[in-house]
């Protein structure tokens, strides 16, 4: 293991390697900075580029910027009252009465200093536990794999929406989409409509483009448009009590960045239900539970400690498993698999340098936070005066060319459009986007061991659960479900938010 | 477009059997026990049963109300016209990308979606060529991939 870390290491402090996740890094801290772009869309836009990368710089930008975007979502909140991020939606009240009270520099410390601490318990969590569930899931067959597989969708699905049907539908979406193409157990062409291009199957980059910028732009193009101004002006010295809250909080950032941790191990629940999960604890367990939500630092110390923690854990299923646990994660296994990474637990067996450069690349992202943090915060009056209706039409231009770019076939460009649309609609009712992508992502690995399993088992269905470890992750798949089931029943409705007519 | 639960529900109960149909006819040629229509049934029989929930639910909940309600946004015709801007700026570069080249294409889209976003019409020109000249950059010369030229091949560097 030291020999893979010391060649990881290597790999990492390449200085090819460092130029892309400081480049990253500021990409993201920009991008995750002005409100209407999100994480996601920042991650997506990137992919096109990583396509021209080695294995690790690829991976190193996703993970870069998804950790700058997340943090620097706090910045809107705090000075706007606009999460730049749904992650930082839970404190946003709090930092924004510390900015209406004169203190904008803490609220950002905060963001900042407990981002860091967060992220860095997360990313040790995750380089002790995902090379031990490495080793024990090196002895699952195809069944176990199918039902974690399950779990992952069934979790994405069913805990991590308000609208467990709906998200169902989008889910069962994205699984035919996968479907297209000669990628199957027969290796038959399905649903390619004779168009030797669709043979290959439905290219992931044009449509995570599609899905995740173009549709942004979209719903750019039917709001306002207008940027909101900020209340501050000058932004103080951001660190000066960070030490004096750590000392104060510890446990506040320990108990924030263990359940950020755990609730982004869960597949389907990322860095947003962690920050929510984290602040409402935190109020639960404060000795002045009244004053959140006032200003009040507690709170936004656990949960941004929270929301960046959870970061790290949703890696440890997306590594092991390549099982992801929210659109980010699903965006860095298509990008694993495009860049012969594919992730499982024999991953920590043919390539564990690899999976050490993404540990160290993770902490290394942390680290850099804070300098390039202070920066983004310094500038951010700024930043977020840049109005929306010049960017966006650069974004579409830019995700025109990052689909053509792929394969050079202006074929792909039409799927970005086509899968812009179908995102738009389906977020126009209240149809989650991301279990679509989760869906295309795992929808072929689903089949491959389904059928598989079915195979082993002479097509008898009780093959599913005749073996421990696959009963228990059955039940648990099932109860995850059935749990969901009741619920919306005794609530008397299977969705929580249906369309509108 | 919003439309409402009911309609939702039929539309892709119509997908499903559409699904199932194409699935049906799918050759087996190494005679599996699990051919390749095997797990494409299976996701519009779950896709079906949805499907059916959901107009259901739809039917309970909409009454007498229209099956296809409009949004805010689309009862206003300046915003559907800048909505439709999108894609038709992406079918006009697919379709005219190779005969007049990225460098003429990729600025006249952005000029069409500055003005219509209120930009000021020397702004949009100058950003426009501005950020098709840096986009150009980073796609030809960084990454290499061939951007068309058009008529100003003799002019490519």
């Amino acid at each position: 293991m030291f020999d893979a870390y010391v060649t990881a290491l290597g790999m990492v402090l390449d200085p090819y390697v460092l130029f892309v996740i400081t480049a990253s890094a500021i990409y993201g801290l920009v991008v995750g900075c002005i409100p209407g772009l999100s994480a996601t869309m920042a991650t997506a836009l990137l992919v096109p580029l990583t396509f021209f990368m080695p294995p690790v710089p690829a991976i190193a930008a996703i993970v870069t910027t998804s950790t700058m975007a997340i943090f620097s979502g706090d910045i809107p909140g705090c000075l706007l009252r606009i999460p730049g991020t749904p992650a930082s939606a839970a404190y946003v009240d709090d930092s924004y009465q510390m900015t209406l009270k004169g203190k904008p520099e803490l609220a950002l410390g905060i963001g900042l200093w407990f981002s860091v601490l967060g992220g860095l318990f997360g990313t040790a969590v995750m380089m002790v536990a995902s090379p031990a569930i490495a080793d024990f899931a090196l002895g699952f067959g195809s069944v176990e794999f199918f039902w974690i597989v399950m779990l992952g969708l069934g979790g994405a699905v069913f805990i991590g929406s308000s609208t467990p049907l709906k998200a169902c539908i989008s889910l069962l979406i994205g699984l035919l989409i996968a479907m297209v193409g000669m990628n199957n157990p027969a290796g038959q062409p399905r649903f390619t409509m004779d168009s030797t291009e669709m043979l290959g199957g439905v290219s992931l980059i044009p449509m995570m483009v599609g899905m995740f910028a173009c549709s942004e732009v979209m719903r750019h193009m039917v709001s306002d448009g207008s940027a909101p101004h900020a209340v501050v002006k000058k932004i103080g010295p951001i660190f000066a009590s960070m030490w004096r809250l750590t000392k104060q909080y510890p446990w506040q950032l320990i108990r924030g960045s263990a359940l950020g941790t755990v609730i982004g191990i869960q597949p389907g629940s990322g860095a947003d239900m962690a920050a929510w999960m984290s602040y409402a604890m935190s109020k639960r367990f404060s000795k002045e539970p009244e004053k959140f939500g006032t200003g009040h630092p507690e709170g936004l110390i656990e949960a941004g400690a929270s929301n960046n923690s959870s970061l790290a854990g949703a890696w440890i299923p997306a590594l092991v498993f390549g099982i992801p646990g929210d659109s980010i994660t699903a965006i860095a296994i298509g990008v694993l698999m495009m860049k012969n990474m594919a992730p499982g637990p024999t991953i920590f067996v043919n390539n564990p340098q690899n999976v050490y450069a993404v540990f160290l690349v993770f902490v290394i992202a942390n680290l850099l936070m804070l300098p390039l943090g202070w920066a983004i915060i310094k500038v951010a009056t700024r930043v977020l005066s840049v109005p929306r209706r010049v960017l966006m039409p650069i974004i579409l231009l830019f995700a025109i060319v990052g689909s053509y770019a792929i394969n050079n076939s202006l074929f792909d460009v039409g799927v970005m459009l086509a899968f812009g649309v179908l995102a738009f609609v389906l977020e126009e009712n209240d149809f989650p986007v991301a279990p679509v992508i989760l869906g295309v992502v795992l929808g072929p690995l689903l089949e491959e061991y389904f059928i598989n399993s079915m195979i082993k088992s002479d097509g008898r269905l009780i093959g599913l659960v005749d073996r421990p470890i696959a009963a228990v992750l059955a039940a648990i798949t099932i109860g995850i479900i059935g749990w969901t089931i009741i619920a919306s029943l005794r609530s008397g409705k299977p969705s929580k938010q249906p369309a509108q007519g | 477009m919003k439309f409402n639960d009911l309609f939702g529900g039929l539309v892709f109960l119509a997908l499903s059997g559409l699904v199932a149909t194409a699935s049906w006819s799918l050759p087996n040629p190494s005679q599996q026990p699990l051919g390749p229509s095997a797990f494409p049934l299976i996701l519009s029989g779950l896709l079906a049963l949805c499907a059916a929930i959901l107009a259901v639910t739809g039917a309970r909940a909409t009454e007498d109300g229209p099956l296809i309600g409009l949004a805010d946004w689309a009862r206003s015709g300046s915003a559907l016209a800048r909505l439709l801007l999108v894609p038709a700026a992406v079918i006009f570069y697919m379709l005219f990308a190779e005969t007049f080249g990225f460098l003429i294409c990729a600025p006249l889209i952005l000029i069409v979606l500055f003005l219509a976003g209120g930009t000021r019409p020397l702004h949009a020109i100058g950003l426009s060529l501005a950020a098709a000249l840096v986009i150009h950059s980073i796609f030809y010369l960084a990454l290499g991939v061939q951007l068309p030229w058009g008529p100003l091949e003799p002019l490519r560097w």
